[in-house]
């Protein structure tokens, strides 16, 4: 009987020495930070994903935007051209110098080539 | 104390079960969700926020050799109506009909219509794009298209061709090159947001698909812009159905111009008739006529049987051959073989033939590219009609002396000239210097190509030598004559085959002129064909003054100075007024001849009378048909008592 309560006071003691030494771990300040940082650098690298998640959505936008302008130009930049070569085609140039300036072709003597 | 223990451990326990149960449907959820309905989820969401974007292809564009732009693509939208999305059709057609310029019964029709989708118009312009744009009706869209457009209009219509609504090339050099200035059509998945719009997320690199190659042509727009205002205004005045006129430089084969006429305007292709968009210098053949005596004198000079001295009896104009009679314009005896070419002697070039014999003749005959394509590149080239010696029957090698009998294409007639003019190297024309990519980079080069020799280079100098006097005094082709340049060419005034009733036409010709310049030094050879004149039909008086003003303009642009140069200032005319006197005096600019002798070459008897009267000027008219000289010449100094003498013919 003795030794049956003594082994289960030995227990009681062990179970209680293990429980304050688990207390105890935790309540040492390196340990705490350390879980601290963990779950803190987890946090972060979430957010640093959906940020940078955000930023990709964000550049597509501007890309987009920008892509589009850059189409506008493009056809601008040829709607010009075609207005430029109509202008200056020379059925119109003739037309107009003949029309409005009262040119004609050079006579014999009047374009000298130099050699 | 032990109760509330027992109930803290009891509601622990519940509270773990139903955590557990929760975490357990959860994960079963996220399960069905991934694993079971995974895939079919997805491609849900997918259609959702992603669209295939559809990147439409670039066409390069069409440039002459200066870089001068003749053809150019550019994105037009294209209307369209989704039918059964339109709530009030009738409503919807009448403003469509009114933005569009349309019909409002057919609009309505399309509206109404059972089809899921209808186009209501193809490729409109920006302004009404806008007005559709603010429209902004139920059922009605706008999808960009490629659109071709020709800025300078007709010019060298038929050589560049045209392209399809689809951007694919039907004719001409937009067929022919359609490979490399096609460009590509890509596509690329993108993400979009709630609102449609696309999101970029992926880059850009998907998105940028290749332009085609633009095409820098040999053309020079103002050789061809020259060349087509010329046929125009020889084929109006002369009253034929069409024409042809090609420049080319004899030592490279690069065509600098190329007219056809009727003219073609590649802008509204599809409201022009077939014969408009004929490119006649390579797809149609003609009986050369007398251009063709050339290719005779060249084979006979190579070959040694005659020399340019040696005599040949013509016959007084009738020359019985082979059961027939053979005919010359004007009646001549004994000639030297120069002179023959120079007035065109059909007995003359018989006679040569008969020495040559037709095997001789037919291997210079091929030699000179004729009965073969020249390869020039466009499509649709022709070969022209030449058959066997041995299939020719006795008269034959008197009517291929004289160019019937034989078919060939202007490009073949140019291109053989071409080979007299440099020395005797029959060359390849092209239309296409090279082809050059979205980066710079050259795709494809044409270079000057050598297809063979065809005749040495003492018979090619001792030929044109003998060409010149064609257009010097006492030839068929005075009215070729270039100021300041010596011209070797010949006249060919040909009969038409009539399809109908066979043999030849009554009064079906065809006039041409071939010619280079400067003679001694070739710059360019030109061809001038006219199909059917109806007021004069000879080489000589309806093709010549063409080929004269199309050679004097492309020696200017080619900056060519003149062999006899002439730098006595002309006469004081407006001209030489600055623009603001000019303009000062604009009411009184009339010909520019009032203080020259006015210009007379190429009119017609009447036409001079009618002039000489008009100008108060006394003339003496020498011969008959049209002015081919006159003296004092034109632009000089000039005395109103003075008499000015007019030489016709033709």
């Amino acid at each position: 009987m003795a030794t049956a309560a003594k082994q289960s006071v030995k227990t009681l003691r062990s179970q209680k020495r293990q429980r304050v030494e688990s207390i105890g771990w935790l309540q040492r300040p390196r340990h705490v930070v350390l879980v601290v940082f963990s779950v803190l650098g987890l946090v972060g690298v979430a957010l640093l994903h959906v940020w940078l998640r955000l930023q990709v959505v964000h550049m597509g936008y501007v890309l987009s935007t920008t892509s589009k302008l850059q189409n506008q130009l493009e056809q601008e930049n040829r709607e010009l051209k075609v207005e430029i070569a109509t202008l200056t085609s020379p059925d119109r140039l003739e037309a107009m110098s003949r029309r409005r300036l009262g040119l004609r072709p050079p006579e014999k003597g009047q374009v000298i080539v130099l050699p | 104390m032990k109760r509330s223990a027992h109930g803290n451990r009891l509601r622990l326990g519940v509270a773990k079960v139903f955590f557990l149960v929760l975490f357990v449907v959860a994960a079963g959820r996220a399960f069905q969700l991934q694993v079971l309905q995974g895939e079919k989820l997805k491609r849900l969401g997918e259609r959702q926020h992603l669209k295939e974007w559809i990147v439409l292809p670039k066409r390069g564009a069409v440039m002459d050799r200066a870089g001068e732009p003749l053809a150019l693509s550019l994105e037009a939208q294209s209307v369209y109506a989704r039918p059964h999305r339109i709530p009030d059709p009738a409503r919807a057609s009448r403003f469509l009909a009114k933005i569009l310029n349309l019909d409002v019964v057919d609009v309505e029709q399309k509206l109404t219509s059972d089809k899921p989708f209808v186009w209501i118009k193809r490729q409109i312009g920006p302004q009404e794009a806008e007005q559709i744009q603010a429209l902004s009706a139920d059922g009605v869209g706008m999808f960009y298209e490629p659109h071709r457009y020709y800025p300078q209009g007709q010019l060298a219509g038929q050589v560049i061709g045209f392209v399809g609504r689809d951007s694919e090339g039907l004719e001409g050099l937009e067929l022919h090159y359609n490979g490399y200035i096609r460009g590509e059509t890509g596509s690329s998945v993108v993400e979009r947001d709630a609102l449609g719009r696309r999101v970029l997320v992926q880059g850009v690199e998907g998105l940028q698909i290749p332009p085609g190659g633009d095409i820098h042509l040999t053309l020079d727009t103002s050789i061809q812009h020259l060349a087509e205002k010329e046929l125009e205004s020889t084929i109006s005045r002369y009253r034929a159905k069409a024409g042809v006129a090609i420049v080319v430089d004899p030592l490279t084969g690069e065509v600098l111009a190329l007219a056809n006429y009727p003219s073609f305007n590649p802008n509204n292709f599809s409201r022009q008739s077939s014969q408009q968009k004929r490119n006649r210098a390579v797809v149609d053949s003609f009986e050369p006529g007398s251009t063709f005596k050339t290719i005779l004198a060249a084979a006979a000079l190579e070959e040694g049987v005659v020399g340019r001295d040696d005599l040949f009896y013509c016959e007084m104009g009738k020359y019985p051959y082979a059961g027939k009679v053979i005919h010359d314009t004007h009646p001549y005896g004994w000639l030297p073989f120069s002179k023959i070419l120079q007035v065109s002697s059909n007995i003359g070039f018989t006679k040569v033939a008969e020495k040559l014999k037709r095997e001789r003749y037919f291997k210079y005959i091929e030699k000179f590219g004729f009965g073969q394509i020249t390869g020039i590149d466009v499509p649709g080239e022709v070969s022209g009609l030449l058959r066997k010696p041995e299939s020719w029957s006795a008269i034959d090698l008197a009517t291929h002396a004289f160019g019937q009998g034989i078919s060939a294409t202007p490009i073949q007639m140019v291109m053989a000239y071409a080979a007299i003019a440099n020395g005797g190297f029959l060359m390849r024309p092209y239309l296409v210097r090279r082809v050059v990519g979205s980066k710079g980079e050259v795709l494809l080069e044409n270079q000057p190509h050598v297809v063979r020799r065809v005749v040495s280079e003492k018979t090619s100098r001792l030929l044109a030598s003998m060409l010149k006097e064609v257009t010097n005094e006492g030839g068929t082709g005075v009215m070729a004559k270039v100021e300041g340049f010596e011209v070797a060419g010949k006249t060919g005034t040909a009969q038409k085959a009539d399809l109908t009733h066979g043999g030849y036409a009554a009064s079906k010709r065809v006039g041409s002129f071939v010619g280079f310049v400067p003679a001694d030094a070739p710059k360019l050879v030109a061809l001038v064909l006219v199909d059917e004149p109806e007021v004069s039909v000879y080489g000589g008086v309806v093709a010549a003054p063409a080929f004269r003003n199309i050679a004097r303009g492309a020696l200017r642009q080619l900056a060519v100075a003149p062999q006899e140069p002439d730098l006595v200032p002309p006469p004081v005319g407006q001209a030489e007024l600055p623009v603001r006197q000019v303009l000062k005096k604009e009411t009184e600019v009339g010909d520019g001849s009032a203080t020259g002798v006015p210009d007379f070459v190429g009119l017609s008897l009447r036409e001079a009378v009618q002039k000489a009267r008009a100008m108060k000027v006394k003339v003496k008219m020498l011969g008959n048909g049209y002015v081919v000289r006159q003296s004092p010449a034109p632009g000089g100094r000039w005395n109103e008592e003075s008499i000015l003498v007019l030489n016709l013919q033709g």
